[in-house]
């Protein structure tokens, strides 16, 4: 009962992820773009939720629901092109991006549907390790753990916040002082 | 019903094809769109598709460590550092040019 409960949450969730995404790259108004963003990172959650990944899917909420999209719909508004419409793309631009999108997909759907991976069999497991684990892989040293990397993301984030507070800064303010 | 849900219940194969789909729409909105907030919606797409499969691996193959989910964080991490550069640049760019149009915006080509 659970597997089919499951295994139906993930068809209703991947129609929604994929209309959505269409609609990202094929809706008009930016705003518009923006919102189905949010609904694709959230039914992202979702699948999170399913494979057992609960904090993960905490994660993926309150980092991108909650902040990247928030952030992107402050530029929209920012920019003044809330109402705006994206200029018309002209068809052979969007027939030479949907060949290479195809050019993508095809090949590497194939290798996953027909290729028979040696290195995966399949596993039982409720859940993956939660919060707990992660957090002592994230603060451990030695071979296994990531604490280099993780003080080094918090420098990338402190850089990014002035870097962007630099690049944003007024235009007039600058030419002041010249 | 529930006896066809479950011969149907995803697998490996259902959950890479799920995340290569989503990553194929992404690049063709890098491709297609014009506008440079659309173009970093659909890269956003494409990250997100890409976080997506290292936690399908932590699931399938090593279900037992942590290792794909902690690397899904410094990904989600790095993405937001980018949104965050990213959406400068254009108020930036905005503010100079009165366009986001990157058809437009291209005089470092001549």
């Amino acid at each position: 009962m659970t597997t089919a409960v499951s295994s139906l949450f993930f068809y209703v969730l991947s129609a929604l992820a994929l209309i959505f995404a269409l609609r990202v790259v094929s809706s008009p108004r930016l705003f518009r773009a923006a919102v189905a963003l949010m609904a694709v990172l959230g039914a992202t959650a979702g699948f999170y939720l399913l494979l057992g990944a609960e904090f993960l899917a905490a994660i993926q909420l309150l980092v991108y629901v909650g902040g990247i999209v928030v952030l992107i719909v402050f530029v929209v508004m920012l920019t003044g092109s809330l109402g705006q419409m994206e200029d018309r793309t002209s068809f052979a631009r969007k027939a030479v991006a949907a060949l290479g999108a195809l050019n993508f997909f095809v090949p590497v759907a194939g290798v996953f549907y027909f290729a028979d991976l040696p290195l995966i069999q399949a596993v039982d497991a409720e859940a993956l390790p939660g919060a707990k684990t992660i957090g002592e892989l994230f603060l451990s040293f030695g071979s296994e753990g990531y604490v280099t990397a993780f003080e080094l993301i918090s420098v990338l984030l402190l850089a990014a916040l002035v870097g962007s507070l630099v690049v944003a800064r007024k235009v007039e303010l600058k030419e002041e002082v010249q | 019903m529930t006896d066809f849900l479950i011969s149907v219940a995803p697998t490996f194969k259902h959950w890479l094809i799920l995340s290569a789909a989503l990553f194929a729409i992404g690049l063709y909105g890098v491709l297609a769109r014009k506008n440079a907030i659309s173009i970093l919606m659909s890269i956003e797409l494409m990250l997100n598709s890409a976080v997506f499969n290292l936690v399908v691996f932590n699931r399938y193959v090593a279900p037992e460590g942590a290792d794909g989910q902690v690397m899904a964080i410094f990904v989600i991490a790095v993405a937001a550092a980018e949104v965050v550069v990213g959406m400068a640049i254009f108020v930036s760019l905005f503010s100079r040019r009165k366009t986001l149009d990157v058809t437009r915006v291209a005089s470092l080509k001549d």
